[in-house]
C-alpha cells in the first residue's frame, strides 16, 4: 500500500512540476495527508479506503458515521488517527487531548459528553471540567444507543463546534472530529438517528468485512504494532489546519463540476424511487470533501473520479428510498450517468 | 454478462436470427423445390436455430468439440437423405397415397434435414469460431443472390408476388429483392453486435460492407445474367453466330430436357377478333425451303420464300407476295413484344407486314412491333381439288420446292401410302398430304429424346427407323413425304400456341416450349397452308402451367402505350421514380461519407494548427479519435479517468494526456508556453503505442473508417 501512495506522490510531482505556482503549499498539504493515512495504516490493516475516507472528512472538517461490527477496528483507526496528531505548538489548548473515546449508553447524560461545572472550595468558584469532546479526535461507540437528549448534545457538538453548559459556551478545538460508530444489525433498545440527524455526518461508511490476506495480515502482526512505540509517523495540529486551508484555497472546483452536482441532487430529488432527496447542505459539505479527495490523488482541481468516490457516500445516509425500493446504488447510478456524462464531454467543448 | 445469458437462449436474437436464415431457405427453396420442401425447410431452420442456441452451450453438445460436431450433425443428414430418398423410392408412400403425396413428402424430409443441418454448423461455428458469424452472413447474402439471378432466368421473377407488385409498378423485381436481401443480411449484421464478441465487429462489418459492395458493383458493370433459353429451334438469336446461315443440324438442339421450358419468350396483343380454325396459333418466323445436299435449309435465292419477311425498316414493311385467297382470310392486327431477341421478326400466319412501334417498357421488352396479318378462316375442305405452287412460280423454283435427299425411300414410303385413297381424291393434292399426316398422326411418337441427331439424314432416320421424335423430325419428314409426292412444300418455323392458352384475354403468352416446326404446302390462289402432322403418342410431357397473371400483365403493359403510362403513372403517384430515389440515396451516401471524412481529417489536423490555450482540447481530442479509430472509446457515464485507466493497455501515455487535459478543462492553470511542443510530445507518444500494439488490418480499418470520429466522446 505504501507504493500506491508514493506513486500517488510521483503523480503529484510531475503535476506540480507542470502546473502551478502555488504548488508549494499544495505539495505540503498533500504530504500531511499521506503521513496521516501512512501512519494509520500503520496500525490499521486493510482498511485504506475507511482510512483515506476518513482524513478526507477529517481534512474537510466533516464528521463519520461508521456501520460495522464490534471488533472490526473501529476504536483503533480513531486511537491511530488521534495518536498521528500531535499537539504542539504555541497556541495549543492544554485542555484538549489528542484522542477520546465515549461509550454510548442509555443512561449517558449530556454532561457526561459535553463536561461539567465543578465548584472549587478553594477558589470559591465553579470551573469546567471539560468533557471528552475536548479532542482531536472522538470515537463515539454506537451512537444510537443513547437517548436523544444526548444525542442532540453530540450532534450541536459535531454541528456548531462548541458546546454549552449553563449557558456559558465552550468552544471546541478547531480540528474536532468524530468518527461515530453504530452496528447495523443489534438495534433492540436504540434510538435510531433521524435523518436531519445523520445529515450532520459527512459520510457514512458502511464497512465489510476485511479480506482474508488482511486478516491473517492483523494476526501476524498485532503484537509488533501494539508494543510500537517509537518511529510512528506524526503530523502536527497545525500542520493539519493549515494543510485543510490550504487545500481549501488552492484546489479548483470548476462549475462544470458544481453544475453536475447540482445536477444529480435535482435529479435525486425528481426520481420517483426517491422519498426524499439530499439536502443544499449536502453538496456545501461535499465540496472540500472532493477538494481533499483531489488532492490524494495528486491533483490541483477537483475531477469526475472524486465525485464517483465520495457521492455515494455522502448521499448514502440523506437519501430517503420510496417504499420498496431498495438498490440505493442503482438510484444513485442512474442519477449521476447523465450530469457526470455531461462533465466529461464539458472537458471537449 | 450475467451467468444466466451465457447459459441461456435469448429469444429475440435467436428468433430474429432464425428468421432471417429461414427466409433465405426460403428464397433459395422457392426455385428448387415444391411447397412442402420450401415449408419444410423453413421449419427445420427455426427449430435447428433454436436446438443449437439453447443446446450449445449445455452439457452434451457442449463437451463436443467442433469438428465432432459437425461430423455429427453431417451424419445425421447424411441419414435424413438417406431416407428422404426411401421415402419416394420405395413404393409404399405412393401406392398408398399417391405419387405426389410420396414426391411432396420426400422433397419435405429433404430440405427439413437440409435446412437443419447448414443451421446447425452455422450456428455452431458462429459460436465457436471468429468466422463463423461471417459465414452466416455470407450464407444469407448467397442464397438472396442466387434466387436473384434465377429469378432473372426467364423473368418469371418468383415469387410472383413480389414480382407482380414490381412489375405493375415499373419497378425491377431484382430491387426489390436485392432489398430484401440487404435488409436481412443488415438485420444478421446488427446481431452480431448484441451477441459477439465486440472485437471481431469491425472484420465483419468491412467484410459485409465489401461483400455489398463488390456485389453492387457487378451488377452496375455486368448487370445481371440475362435469361439463357433453350433455343431448341433457332428462333432466338442467340444462335446468329454465323451471319445468318443455318448451323450444321438443327436437330442437334434437340437434345434439351426442357427444362426452362416455361421461359417467356413473347407476348402478343391481339387487336383483331380471331380464332384459330385448328386449335392453335401458329406464328411463322422463318421456313427451311431450300434443299442443300443433306437436308433443307434457309433458301438463299430472291425468287423463293418471297413472303417471309427478314427484317422490320423504317416506317411499315410488307411482304413481296401477298397471300392470296384474300376472302377466306380475316386480316388480324396484333401487337408483338419479345422478351428475348430474335432471329426474325415473326406474326400469326401469315404476316404480310410488319411495324415498329414505341417500346413501353426498355426493361422489360427487346422489340416490340406491331404485325399485321392475313390469318386464315378457311377449313380443309376448302384445300380439296386446289392446284399446288403459286401460278407466277418459275419452274426451277417450283423444282427447288420439290427438291428431296436422294434416298429412294421417301418415293416408296409416299407412294405406299397414298395407294389406299379413295379413287375420287387419288390424283388431290390435299387428300394426299393429309394421307401422310395421318400416317404420321397414328404412328409417329412425340419424344425430345431421340437417336436421330446425328444420322446423315436425321429425318430419314426417324421416318424409317422407330418414328420417335420431336416437331423437326416430323416436319422434315412430312415435308420430304409431301415434295415427294409432287407437293410443294416447306418447314414452317416458329411458334405454336394452343388457343386455350389465350384463357379469353386479348394477350397471349409465347414461351420457349412453343418453339415449333412445322411442314406447309403451297396451293395455288391460297398460299403456304400448315399441313401439320400431330403424334398421337408423346413420350413427355410438354403442357406449362398457364400463366394468366403473367400473360395479362405483359400484355397490358404491352397493348397500349398512352393508357399504360397512365396505368403507370396512377400506379406511382405515391411512389417517387426509383432512379430518383436512388440519385437521392447515392447523393445522401455520398455527402455523409463526404462529412465523415471531413470532420476526421479536420480533427486530427486541428491540433497542428490550435492555438496553445487550446491544446488541451484539439489534442486531446485528436489522441480520442485516434483511439476510437481502433474500437477504444470511452462508454458513457464513464470518467476520463478511467477510461484513461482502460485504455492504458493500449495506450499508456493517455493516462498522462488525461491528466494534463483535465488540469486544464476542469484547473484554474493557465497553459503554460510549451504546452504545445508538450501536446505535440504526448501525441507522438499515443501514436506510437497505438501503432505497436494494434494489428495492421486493424489499422487500416481504423484509417478507412470515416466515422469514428463518433465514437469519441
Amino acid at each position: 500500500m505504501t507504493s500506491e501512495s508514493t506513486a500517488e506522490f510521483a503523480a503529484l510531482e510531475l503535476e506540480s512540476t507542470t502546473v502551478t505556482d502555488s504548488g508549494g503549499a499544495l505539495r505540503q498539504a498533500a504530504d500531511v495527508l499521506h503521513k496521516l493515512i501512512q501512519s494509520v495504516k500503520q496500525q490499521v490493516l486493510g482498511r485504506d479506503d475507511v482510512i483515506e475516507l476518513a482524513i478526507i472528512a477529517l481534512i474537510a472538517d466533516g464528521h463519520v458515521l461508521l456501520e460495522d461490527f464490534p471488533g472490526s477496528g473501529k476504536t483503533t483507526l480513531a486511537k491511530a488517527l488521534g495518536e498521528a496528531i500531535v499537539g504542539e505548538g504555541g497556541n495549543a489548548d492544554p485542555a484538549i487531548v489528542p484522542f477520546r473515546r465515549i461509550q454510548f449508553t442509555p443512561d449517558l447524560l449530556p454532561s457526561d459528553v459535553t463536561g461539567v461545572p465543578v465548584f472549587d472550595s478553594n477558589s470559591n468558584e465553579f470551573h469546567f471540567r471539560h468533557g471528552p469532546l475536548f479532542a482531536h479526535v472522538v470515537l463515539a461507540d454506537e451512537i444510537n444507543r443513547t437517548s436523544p437528549k444526548v444525542q442532540s448534545a453530540m450532534l450541536e457538538a459535531m454541528g456548531e463546534k462548541q458546546v454549552t453548559v449553563d449557558n456559558v459556551t465552550y468552544p471546541l478545538d478547531e480540528l474536532f472530529f468524530v468518527i461515530a460508530t453504530q452496528n447495523p444489525l443489534d438495534l433492540v433498545g436504540t434510538y435510531p438517528l433521524p435523518t436531519p440527524q445523520l445529515d450532520r455526518f459527512l459520510f457514512k461508511i458502511t464497512m465489510a468485512h476485511i479480506d482474508r490476506e488482511a486478516e491473517l495480515d492483523v494476526l501476524a502482526t498485532y503484537k509488533e504494532r501494539r508494543d510500537r512505540s517509537h518511529g510512528k509517523i506524526t503530523v502536527s495540529r497545525d500542520e493539519v489546519i493549515a494543510a485543510r486551508q490550504t487545500i481549501d484555497s488552492e484546489v479548483v472546483i470548476s462549475p462544470a463540476v458544481k453544475t453536475a452536482l447540482v445536477d444529480i441532487s435535482r435529479n435525486l430529488r425528481e426520481d420517483d424511487r426517491v422519498l426524499q432527496g439530499n439536502s443544499t447542505r449536502s453538496m456545501v459539505l461535499l465540496l472540500p470533501a472532493l477538494q481533499v479527495a483531489a488532492v490524494l490523488r495528486g491533483r490541483n482541481y477537483v475531477s469526475a473520479e472524486d465525485i464517483e468516490l465520495l457521492l455515494p457516500r455522502v448521499l448514502g445516509h440523506r437519501i430517503e428510498l420510496a417504499p420498496g425500493v431498495s438498490d440505493l446504488k442503482r438510484v444513485l447510478l442512474d442519477n449521476m450517468r447523465g450530469p457526470m456524462e455531461q462533465l466529461a464531454r464539458g472537458t471537449l467543448i | 454478462m450475467t451467468k444466466a445469458g451465457e447459459v441461456g437462449l435469448r429469444y429475440l436474437p435467436t428468433s430474429l436470427r432464425a428468421a432471417i436464415v429461414a427466409s433465405s431457405f426460403w428464397v433459395l427453396s422457392l426455385s428448387m423445390t415444391v411447397l412442402s420442401g420450401s415449408v419444410a425447410g423453413v421449419l427445420g431452420c427455426m427449430i435447428a436455430s433454436y436446438l443449437m442456441d439453447s443446446g450449445l452451450r449445455r452439457s452434451p453438445l457442449q463437451l463436443l468439440r467442433t469438428p465432432t460436431l459437425i461430423a455429427a450433425i453431417l451424419g445425421i443428414c447424411l441419414i435424413g437423405l438417406l431416407l428422404a430418398s426411401f421415402v419416394t423410392g420405395t413404393s409404399l408412400l405412393a401406392s398408398a397415397f399417391s405419387p405426389i403425396v410420396a414426391f411432396n413428402t420426400g422433397e419435405a424430409v429433404k430440405w427439413f434435414v437440409f435446412s437443419a443441418a447448414v443451421t446447425a454448423i452455422l450456428r455452431t461455428l458462429a459460436q465457436r469460431t471468429s468466422f463463423g458469424a461471417v459465414l452466416e452472413i455470407v450464407f444469407v447474402a448467397t442464397a438472396f443472390v442466387i434466387t436473384l439471378s434465377a429469378h432473372r432466368n426467364g423473368m418469371i421473377h418468383r415469387p410472383f408476388f413480389i414480382g407482380d407488385f414490381a412489375l405493375v409498378r415499373g419497378i425491377d423485381p431484382s430491387a426489390i429483392l436485392m432489398a430484401v436481401g440487404c435488409g436481412a443480411v443488415l438485420t444478421l449484421a446488427a446481431l452480431l453486435i448484441t451477441e459477439n464478441n465486440q472485437r471481431r465487429l469491425p472484420y465483419h462489418f468491412a467484410l459485409i460492407g465489401i461483400l455489398c459492395f463488390s456485389l453492387l458493383i457487378y451488377v452496375r458493370m455486368f448487370g445481371l445474367p440475362t435469361p439463357q433459353l433453350t433455343d431448341d429451334l433457332g428462333l432466338t438469336g442467340a444462335e446468329q453466330m454465323g451471319g445468318g446461315a443455318q448451323r450444321d443440324n438443327p436437330f442437334r438442339d434437340g437434345e434439351n430436357d426442357a427444362s426452362d421450358k416455361e421461359a417467356p419468350v413473347a407476348v402478343v396483343v391481339f387487336r383483331d377478333d380471331y380464332e384459330p380454325i385448328d386449335g392453335s396459333y401458329y406464328f411463322r418466323e422463318s421456313a427451311y425451303s431450300e434443299f442443300r445436299g443433306t437436308m433443307l435449309d434457309f433458301t438463299s435465292r430472291a425468287d423463293m420464300d418471297q413472303d417471309l419477311i427478314e427484317s422490320i425498316g423504317a416506317g411499315r414493311t410488307e411482304t413481296e407476295q401477298m397471300p392470296l385467297a384474300l376472302d377466306q382470310r380475316t386480316p388480324v392486327r396484333m401487337t408483338i413484344g419479345m422478351l428475348v431477341p430474335h432471329r426474325n421478326p415473326f406474326g400469326l400466319e401469315t404476316p404480310i407486314a410488319y411495324e415498329n412501334v414505341p417500346n413501353p417498357n426498355n426493361l422489360r421488352f427487346k422489340r416490340t412491333y406491331d404485325a399485321y396479318s392475313l390469318a386464315p378462316t378457311y377449313d380443309f375442305n376448302y384445300m380439296l381439288g386446289r392446284e399446288t405452287g403459286r401460278a407466277d412460280w418459275s419452274d426451277e423454283v417450283r423444282q427447288k420446292y420439290l427438291e428431296v435427299p436422294d434416298d429412294p425411300r421417301y418415293k416408296e414410303l409416299a407412294e405406299s401410302l397414298i395407294t389406299d385413297l379413295r379413287p375420287q381424291y387419288a390424283d388431290d393434292a390435299f387428300a394426299k398430304a393429309w394421307t401422310v399426316k395421318t400416317y404420321l398422326d397414328e404412328n409417329g411418337i412425340y419424344s425430345l429424346k431421340n437417336q436421330h441427331a446425328y444420322a446423315d439424314d436425321p429425318a430419314a432416320s426417324f421416318l424409317f427407323g422407330d418414328l420417335t421424335g420431336y416437331c423437326m423430325h416430323f416436319a422434315f419428314a412430312a415435308t420430304y413425304l409431301y415434295r415427294s409426292l409432287g407437293i410443294p412444300a416447306r418447314v414452317g418455323v416458329g411458334y405454336s400456341v394452343p388457343a386455350s392458352n389465350r384463357a379469353g384475354g386479348s394477350a397471349l403468352l409465347i414461351q420457349a416450349i412453343h418453339g415449333h416446326a412445322w411442314p406447309e404446302i403451297y396451293f395455288r390462289d391460297i398460299g403456304w397452308v400448315i399441313v401439320d402432322p400431330a403424334p398421337q403418342q408423346t413420350l413427355v410431357d410438354m403442357t406449362t402451367d398457364p400463366q394468366n397473371d403473367l400473360q395479362q400483365m405483359l400484355g397490358d403493359m404491352l397493348r397500349d402505350n398512352a393508357s399504360f403510362e397512365d396505368f403507370l403513372d396512377s400506379q406511382q403517384t405515391s411512389f417517387i421514380e426509383l432512379q430518383t430515389v436512388l440519385n437521392i440515396l447515392y447523393l445522401i451516401v455520398g455527402l455523409t461519407l463526404l462529412v465523415g471524412y471531413g470532420t476526421k481529417v479536420y480533427r486530427l489536423w486541428l491540433p497542428a494548427y490550435a492555438r496553445t490555450e487550446n491544446q488541451y482540447r484539439a489534442s486531446y481530442r485528436a489522441a480520442l479519435d485516434k483511439l476510437s479509430a481502433i474500437g477504444v472509446h470511452r462508454r458513457p457515464g464513464e470518467s476520463r479517468e478511467a477510461f484513461a485507466r482502460r485504455a492504458s493497455t493500449v495506450s499508456p501515455t493517455l493516462t498522462e494526456m488525461t491528466a494534463l487535459h483535465l488540469q486544464s478543462a476542469l484547473g484554474a492553470t493557465k497553459a503554460a508556453n510549451d504546452a504545445s511542443a508538450q501536446w505535440r510530445r504526448l501525441q507522438q507518444r499515443v501514436d506510437t503505442e497505438i501503432h505497436a500494439s494494434t494489428q495492421f488490418g486493424k489499422r487500416l480499418l481504423a484509417l478507412i473508417n470515416p466515422f469514428s470520429w463518433m465514437l469519441t466522446r
